[in-house]
């Protein structure tokens, strides 16, 4: 491996026959060319793929984990390694028959373990295939620290939150703009006794409603929802949805909110929280929901727990059910080594002690090869 | 005998012995061999050197072997310690040492050793004095019924298990207050009992049942003497059994959260997957009852009803997750 990485910067006889034996990449064993989700398959497992900037603007305006955009920055070029889960799901979705029930898929895995990314990955399958991609980054920000908590006016038992509404409605049109012309809504919406949405208005006109007038915003994302449900796996519609939630187990939890008498808001009476709920179901058509554990961002649950049924609950459980669960794994050795060379490759690890193999070892003992905890790691060394 | 005695006397450092000088030889002879030494000549003989003429020079009669040299491989050791004695190290042929070793040495040896004779010790117990004892006690004792030869024939005869405590104790009192504790022990499987009966019995009995050996213990102290705390507990198993076989009115209103099973049927589970099925292809066939019955009868059908239930009833870790996944897959045809 290690004279691997100096005959790249040699470029003697040894690297053209290294190349030839294993794909067509000409830089190095731990990436591969081969850009499009669509056509990796099991050879380019533990290698690294790029995602063109255009994309990472696009799909990824707010799905992203924190760390890995400022790896993005610092590197200049977003690379995501190819691993077994992702492409487990993938290859379910390029099968999936429009007239079925959205089929669920849920990522669970330790701390750290790649939960997000791999969610990343599958949209950006998603979006290169030209699905519509609802994507909540992470359900967690709708149940905890909310400055503006309005009762909602289409119902009032339940709360409207217009800062996330309008956050997620910016993103969300960021994400879709070609399908914003393309549909047109099904039912009249009247937001005030001045302003409404007609039937067969664009779903652009629908979000930018949504946008400028704040208040609304809540049931503008209701409304939205429940017009991408109705419509996706219609004969008359071309596209398919795919729903995306990061740390899905926030929809059942409990949240921090609390009403004006001190008394904890359940997340059912959020009216994010309550149309969310309702795409979970899988009783729409042409599409798929892939969803995400997470404890990171949870409230009111043990820093260890990682299993479904721990972080779902039995009502959580039972919604969802029945799902298919994909584990999401620590690095295997190929993956890590794959890693490794990576950031060998960025000069991301500084210290000469890191390229011996003493170095290597140490770095497996100390993160035991938990994605993020090598990042964090690789940091320092 | 004589001799055996002042030697014993010697080894336990408490003289009683009236005579003029032996003090300071005796003092001497604890910490050496048991060879008179010279300064006790000395001792005797500057009396005579005075002029007196002392005719009680004491006859020091040399002390001879220890007896430990002198016993045979084969002896009878019951003879030697037929009953509690502390430990006579002229007796008791065995190279034992006790105490803090001096500094890069050993512990001091057993002669004259009082840690070795504070302790106590059961060289009155050896086995060979419990196999007498025994044959002792062999007339008083009736025989093993022969037909009970394995455990698992005791139990099935004699299901519930006593166990209580005697103590013997030398002191002011003979009683102890420890002896009224009676612990009854009985397998569930040995009681008759139907599946209502046993979850109530589980109810009322909480933590007195040890599910892995399926035993249910009751211990009773509550009374001062045996025999009552005996009766009490006799009392309390009888009364456990017929209360768990009553059926009360208010059982009736038993919640899905006070059950102590999942059961699948009738569950949130079952409506979402035949509420699926029926919205894929198999809705074709037909509406109703007949749909349910026959989706449920299916292999994949019943192949997810039996993960999802050990998932629930077991906990979940990696292969009851993978099993529910595989089950999963195959009813949505995956």
């Amino acid at each position: 491996m290690l004279s691997m990485y100096f005959n790249i910067h040699g470029g003697s006889q040894q690297q053209e026959a290294v190349a030839a034996e294993s794909e067509p990449e000409p830089l190095s064993i731990f990436r591969t060319q081969e850009n499009d989700p669509a056509c990796q398959s099991e050879k380019h497992f533990g290698q690294y793929y790029t995602l063109p900037s255009a994309h990472v603007r696009t799909v990824f305006p707010h799905g992203l984990p924190m760390r890995y955009k400022q790896q993005v920055k610092t590197f200049n070029e977003a690379c995501m390694m190819v691993r077994p889960p992702a492409l487990e799901v993938i290859s379910s979705l390029k099968k999936t028959d429009n007239s079925k029930p959205a089929v669920r898929y849920l990522f669970y895995g330790l701390k750290g373990s790649g939960k997000t990314m791999t969610l990343c990955h599958t949209i950006h399958f998603c979006y290169t295939q030209g699905w519509l991609v609802l994507h909540v980054p992470d359900a967690h920000l709708w149940v905890k620290n909310c400055k503006e908590l309005l009762p909602s006016s289409f119902n009032s038992s339940r709360y409207d939150q217009p800062l996330q509404a309008t956050e997620w409605l910016r993103n969300f049109r960021i994400t879709n703009e070609p399908f914003l012309s393309k549909i047109k809504t099904k039912q009249r919406y009247v937001w005030t006794k001045r302003e409404s949405t007609e039937e067969g208005s664009t779903l652009g006109e629908l979000v930018d409603q949504g946008i400028t007038r704040v208040k609304t915003s809540s049931d503008v994302v209701g409304a939205v929802m429940k017009e991408l449900r109705l419509q996706s796996g219609q004969p008359e519609s071309d596209f398919r949805l795919a729903v995306a939630v990061d740390g899905v187990n926030a929809l059942w939890g409990r949240s921090t909110i609390r009403k004006m008498n001190n008394t904890a808001v359940d997340p059912e009476e959020l009216t994010l929280v309550y149309n969310l709920r309702k795409l979970m179901k899988n009783d729409w058509t042409g599409g798929a929901i892939i969803t995400t554990l997470a404890q990171t961002g949870a409230v009111y649950t043990s820093k260890y727990s990682y299993l479904p049924k721990e972080l779902l609950g039995e009502k959580g459980f039972d919604s969802m059910d029945p799902f298919i669960p994909v584990s999401v794994p620590n690095y295997s050795e190929k993956e890590f080594e794959s890693c490794y060379l990576y950031y060998m490759d960025r000069h991301w690890l500084q210290y000469p002690h890191s390229r011996t193999e003493d170095g290597k070892k140490e770095l497996i003992f100390l993160s035991n090869r938990n994605p993020s905890m090598l990042e964090r790691i690789c940091g320092f060394h | 005998m004589a001799a055996h005695t002042s030697r014993a006397f010697l080894s336990l450092g408490r003289i009683n012995v009236p005579g003029l000088g032996l003090h300071k030889s005796v003092s001497r002879v604890t910490y050496s061999t048991g060879l008179s030494t010279d300064s006790s000549k000395a001792t005797t003989g500057s009396p005579q050197k005075g002029g007196k003429k002392v005719l009680s020079k004491k006859y020091k009669r040399e002390p001879g072997d220890p007896r430990t040299e002198l016993m045979p491989v084969d002896q009878d050791w019951t003879a030697v310690y037929p009953v509690a004695t502390p430990f006579i190290p002229d007796a008791i042929p065995l190279p034992v040492r006790m105490g803090c070793p001096v500094k890069g040495g050993a512990p001091p040896e057993k002669k004259g050793n009082l840690e070795l004779i504070k302790i106590p010790n059961f060289l009155h117990l050896t086995p060979a004095a419990i196999k007498k004892h025994c044959e002792a006690l062999k007339p008083f004792c009736t025989e093993w019924p022969s037909a009970l030869d394995t455990d698992a024939k005791c139990d099935e005869h004699f299901p519930i298990k006593v166990e209580t405590k005697s103590y013997v104790s030398a002191g002011p009192s003979i009683r102890n207050p420890a002896a009224r504790i009676v612990h009854l022990s009985v397998k569930l499987s040995s009681l008759n009992l139907n599946d209502q009966a046993r979850k109530k019995m589980l109810k009322l009995v909480g933590d007195r049942y040890c599910k892995d050996t399926d035993i249910l213990t009751i211990t009773a102290d509550r009374c001062p003497l045996k025999q009552q705390n005996y009766d009490y507990a006799m009392y309390l198993l009888t009364v456990l059994y017929h209360e768990s076989w009553k059926i009360e009115a208010w059982e009736a209103e038993k919640t899905v959260a006070d059950m102590e099973e999942y059961s699948w049927e009738g569950s949130l589970s079952q409506e979402n997957i035949l509420d699926v099925l029926v919205r894929m292809k198999e809705a074709g066939e037909g509406e109703g009852e007949e749909v349910r019955e026959q989706l449920l009868g299916r292999r994949e059908v019943q192949e997810y009803k039996d993960s999802v239930t050990r998932l629930k009833n077991e906990g979940e870790n990696e292969s009851t997750m993978l099993q529910y996944k595989e089950a999963v897959k195959k009813v949505l045809k995956l």
